[in-house]
Formats: structure tokens, sequence, C-alpha cells
């Protein structure tokens, strides 16, 4: 295991490259826009974390990473994602399935639906080993119980079906399965979303530890930006398939540079103004098959100015790793309210 | 005293679930359909009568006793001959049980065929869709727009009069529905984020179909298969009723009903018990496949 994680470390600076990712469904009614132009990279041993709205073409994001894009009706437009200096976009049938599992694993939204529940739990992790290390069934299915105690589940139930477990185990048992082969990549796509709070806690601790154990690096897809602050290093908020701030966690919550971001924020409770109300954003996400022209943002932000809908702003730099796409910065002196007094 | 009735009661419980744990859903099951009277009662009589069919032999003699002739004519039931003899001697009994093998061999042989052949393409238009669900299913759609009594007797007619035809014959329309139920439950399964997960693990595309998506579509599958059975030993016993089945000297149940009919005044056992035997059996499997979709069930887990 050392010896694989010593490896990883000296081969280039991002475990992950993804340059203007375009990817529509192309259905019947109409095509939806669900990435367009998407570039981010996760520097190794980093977790980023993909906020956004439901609809902002997260998930879409995460499968293409996979070069899982259910097709039909989806199809990847143009663009790059470059993982460990190889372009998944390019890769074989026979490389994909090589690199799924083995390189990048992905832990599902929905645990009670993640696991196949005719098959035994410790089957199940083990045959991900046995695919990935050709290893004898024995062999995997002691790897597997090994795992299992890793993520907190006693051994003895290696033999035990889905139905027997509780939610918070389920996704335990699903973190086993991804983390069996030891991948430089995770994919967490809403992991937390389907539990209860206690339990989301647990499995957080659990998925940091295990990643700074073995120098993973890690894309956390959510919407929770509590739990944004304490896993990530990095953020992306992501509206209407584009990037439209991205930027150390520290400076995405303490600089905050987008309307959007600031709406994100303005919509959480706030423990140190209790009496205050909510400020929702105003409307509702676009129609992804019809885009609003320029900022995909503009009919809903508070600052916008014609100048918004002639073009679609480009990422600006703001300063360390920082970056914002939004025309008001055009404007001298443009400040969001949030950062106005102090 | 409350306080030892809630200790029992919490240690009874905890026996039930030590009890329920490391159980296999296979056994999970198999215990909920000991639980259903009528399943039990179908089984232990499909038993009987596999075991009955295949120990005929012992009993009697199949030239004498089944095809040959006797002095004993169309006597009421006795000792001698519990269920009675027909015009020609023969032992109505006798014959009724040689006729479960023809039965039953015709009713496991047509879902077999059927169902090895409606899984495949099932599998195939539900899990590809697109160009290859809508050549399946429509040809399905025209297999099923033509009664299958109708299809059976052209096969019939086409390959000949013998066990195997009608096997085959039947099958096409067992296939038919099998291929239904198995694309509905793949396309089903297909949505399921496990199936989406096993991608993920980079598990190629023959192992997902034989791992994941068809031991998961298998319970409606079963249930299918044993009433699928009961209906085509029906559906044989009226082809051969019709002529078009087993030929006559041979104890098939529909072919016995269709000799008989002549007699029905005179020697009714000779019709009542090869009818009842239909009956039966299909009551027995319909039964069976009611407690195996209960069973089977993940809803009504207790």
């Amino acid at each position: 295991m050392s010896e694989k994680t010593n490896e990883k470390k000296f081969t280039g600076e991002n475990i992950l490259e993804i340059k203007d990712l375009v990817v529509h469904y192309e259905t019947d009614d109409g095509c939806v826009q669900a990435v367009n132009g998407l570039s981010f990279s996760i520097g190794r041993e980093r977790t980023l974390g993909l906020v956004g709205e439901t609809g902002a073409g997260k998930t879409t994001t995460a499968l293409s990473i996979l070069n899982l894009v259910p097709s039909p009706p989806g199809v990847i437009k143009s663009g790059s994602i470059v993982l460990d200096g190889e372009d998944v976009l390019q890769m074989s049938e026979k490389e994909l399935e090589q690199m799924r599992g083995n390189d990048v694993a992905m832990i599902f939204q929905d645990p009670m639906t993640a696991l196949n529940p005719v098959i035994t739990v410790g089957e199940q992790i083990a045959e991900s080993i046995m695919l990935h290390e050709h290893v004898s069934q024995k062999e995997a299915m002691e790897r597997a119980k090994e795992m299992l105690k890793l993520v907190g589940i006693a051994e003895s139930r290696a033999y035990e079906y889905p139905h027997q477990f509780s939610g918070g185990m389920k996704q335990r048992v699903v973190i086993a399965i991804a983390l069996t082969c030891q991948p430089n990549l995770l994919i967490a796509d809403e992991p937390t979303t389907a539990l209860d709070v206690t339990i989301q806690a647990q499995v957080l601790d659990l998925m940091q530890d295990l990643i700074r154990r073995n120098h993973m690096s890690m894309l956390l897809i959510t919407h929770d930006l509590g739990v944004v602050a304490e896993v990530c290093n990095d953020v992306a908020v992501m509206y209407a398939g584009r990037i439209v701030e991205i930027g150390s966690t520290d400076e995405v919550f303490n600089a905050t540079a987008h309307p959007y971001t600031e709406g994100l924020f303005g919509s959480l409770p706030n423990l140190k103004d209790q009496g205050e109300e909510l400020e929702p954003i105003r409307g509702m996400m676009p129609d992804p098959m019809h885009l609003p022209e320029g900022c995909a943002f503009a009919p809903r932000c508070p600052y916008a100015t014609e100048a918004c809908s002639a073009s679609v702003p480009y990422l600006r730099p703001m300063g360390g790793t920082h970056f914002v796409a939004c025309h008001a910065y055009d404007r001298e002196n443009f400040r969001l309210r949030r950062n106005q007094n102090g | 005293m409350s306080e030892m009735k809630t200790n029992t009661a919490s240690a009874m419980t905890m026996e039930e679930l030590k009890e329920f744990k490391g159980r296999s859903m296979a056994q999970e099951t198999w215990r909920r359909l000991l639980k259903n009277k009528g399943a039990i009662v179908g089984m232990i009589f499909m038993i009987l009568l596999v075991v009955i069919a295949c120990a005929g032999d012992i009993i009697y003699d199949y030239e004498t006793d089944v095809i040959g002739f006797s002095a004993d004519l169309s006597q009421g039931p006795s000792l001698k001959h519990p269920f009675g003899t027909d015009q020609m001697g023969r032992d109505v009994f006798a014959r009724v049980i040689y006729g479960a093998r023809y039965s039953l061999i015709i009713g496991v042989g047509s879902v077999a065929l059927g169902l090895v052949v409606g899984l495949i393409l099932g599998s195939l238009a539900g899990f590809y869709g697109g160009f290859m669900d809508q050549l399946v299913m429509r040809a399905n759609d025209i297999l099923y727009a033509i009664p299958n009594i109708m299809l059976a007797v052209v096969i019939v007619q086409l390959i000949g009069t013998s066990v195997f035809s009608l096997v085959v014959a039947l099958s096409i329309s067992s296939a038919t529905s099998f291929a239904k139920i198995t694309r509905a439950s793949v396309m089903t399964i297909q949505g399921q984020e496990y199936i989406e997960s096993a991608y993920a693990m980079g598990l190629p595309t023959w192992k997902i179909i034989l791992r994941h998506v068809i031991p998961n579509c298998l319970s409606p599958i079963i249930v299918q298969v044993t009433l699928a059975i009961g209906s085509n030993i029906i559906s044989a016993s009226s082809l051969s009723f019709l002529g078009v089945g087993v030929p006559t000297p041979m104890p098939e149940w529909g072919t016995m009903l269709s000799d008989a009919r002549q007699y029905i005044r005179s020697a009714p056992w000779m019709c009542i018990f090869p009818g009842l035997a239909i009956m039966f059996t299909v009551l027995a499997l319909n039964l069976l496949g009611d407690g195996l979709r209960d069973a089977l069930d993940p809803k009504l887990k207790r």
C-alpha cells in the first residue's frame, strides 16, 4: 500500500484537470445543456467541494470523469478530462474498465439503493478486489473483511445482506467498496444527503480519515455548505453548468465574490443572528434547455446590468487561487453587500 | 411482574434477531413460503405427483395396463381398479399416472424452452433498449395478437403431431410472456444505483448483466414459471382434446378426456378422473405460484 502511494506522489501536480467540458443531453424534447464549458482541477491530496443547486450539472460532471454519462441521450460535446496525465475521453472501453474503481472510485448519493440486495456485503466488496487485483476469491474475501473492519463494521457481518444493515452502515459499506482498490481520486456524490445528521458527521469523519491515510484526492459533490467548510480544501461553485466561483475554502467563504455564492450563504440560517430573516435567491434555476444569453445567473442577480446579458463572463483572478466569473467586477470598486461592512 | 414480562419479551426479540441474522434471501423466502398453507398443499401435491409419475413403472406395465387390452371393459371404480377401466379394459388409474408424465414433461419442457428464449430476448431488449427493444417487442406484440391455441395448432400441424412439437408450440407463447416480464424487470433494475455503481467499479457489461441484473429480476420470473407450467398443462390437454396433441393410444390427460367423451353417460369415471387430475395439478401449481409471489415480495417482509 505504501509503495503505491509513494509512486502516486511524484507524477504531476494535479490528479485531475478538466478543461472546457461540454456535456449535453439530446432528448426528443430538445437539448439539455447540462455542462457548458466547465474547467477546474484538483491537486494531489486535496479535496474539492463542488457546490450548486439541483440541476446545476454536478452529477453529470462526476459521471463524465468516469466517462459514464448515460448515452443516449448524453453526449460529451467537447473538452478534455485529464486524469493522472491521461485523457479519460480518449480511453478505450478496456482502459476505462481498468481505470474505473482502480484509479477513480465513486460513492453514490443513496446508500439504500447503491448495494445489490441479493449479494452479501462481503462479496460486493470482494468483487471489486477480484476484478482489479486478480486474486483468488478467498483472498479477496479476507481483504473485504479487513475493509469492513476499517470502516468500523464487524468482520462477521461480511456474510450478511444489505437489508440487514442500517442506512449509515450501508454508506460505510459503499465507502469500503470505493476504497478497496486504493484509488487516487474519490468522487463522492452527495454522500451524506440521505443520512441523518449524527450519522452524517460520522461518515464524513470516516471519509476524511481514510482519505488522509491513503493520500487520496477527493471531489465532494454537495449542496451543504456546512459540509464543505468542514471537509474541503477548495470549493467550486457551479451554476447552470459553469463554474461561477472557485478558490480555497477560506477565500470563497470569507471573501465571497460571486453574487450567487452570496445568495447561497444568504439562504442559510446564521447561528449568530438568530432573529434575522433568511434571504432566499429570488427566481428559479433557468431551464437547462433554454439558458439565458450571457451570464446565466443575470435574471436572478440583484447586481445585474445590461452588460451581464451581453456575454458570458470569464473566470477572472481575484488574488491567490480565487477566481470569479462576474461582469460586475468591470465596475470600479464593486463589492458584494456581504463584504461591504467588514 | 411486569418487569419480568418485558425482560422475557426483550430476550425473545434478541433471540429472534439472532435467528434472523446471517440468513440468505433464499432461506428467508423458504421460511416465508412454509408459512403459507396453500403453498404447502400445492408443493406436497406436486411432489406426490412427480413421485407417482416416476414410480408408475413399478406398479403398472405400460404395454399391458396402459396401452394394451383386458377383459375388464368399462368397469366402475373398485379395489382392483381404483379409477375404473375404460372401453378397452385399460386401468384408468394407471393411465392417469402415466399421463402425469406427459403433462409434466410438456409443462416443464415448454416452460423451460420458453424461459431460455424469453430470458435472452427480454434481457437484450431491456438492457440495450432502442432498436433492439423495438425489434423484440414488436415481434412479441405480433405473437401476442394471435391466440395461443391457434398458433399451437398451426405449429403442430406444420411439424407433425408429437410430444416434441407440442413442447415447441407451447414454448412460443410462454416465451412471449417471459420476454415481457424480463424486459420490464431489467428496465427497472437498470435504473438502480447499484448498477451504476457496478459500472463505476469497472465491471464489464456482461458481468453486470449476469451478476447484478438477472439475479435481481428472478422473483417475478420464478412466480411466472410456476403459473406458466400450470397453464401450459391446460393448453397441452386442450390441444390433445382437440386431436392435435398427443395421439390416442398414449395416456395424455386431454387425449383421455377426448376418448371418454362418447362414454360420458355410461362410464363417467373415464372422464372424471383425468379431468380431476388436470384440475388438481393446475390448482396445486397456482397455489404454489401464489405462495411464491407472496414469499418473494419484499414488501410483505415481517
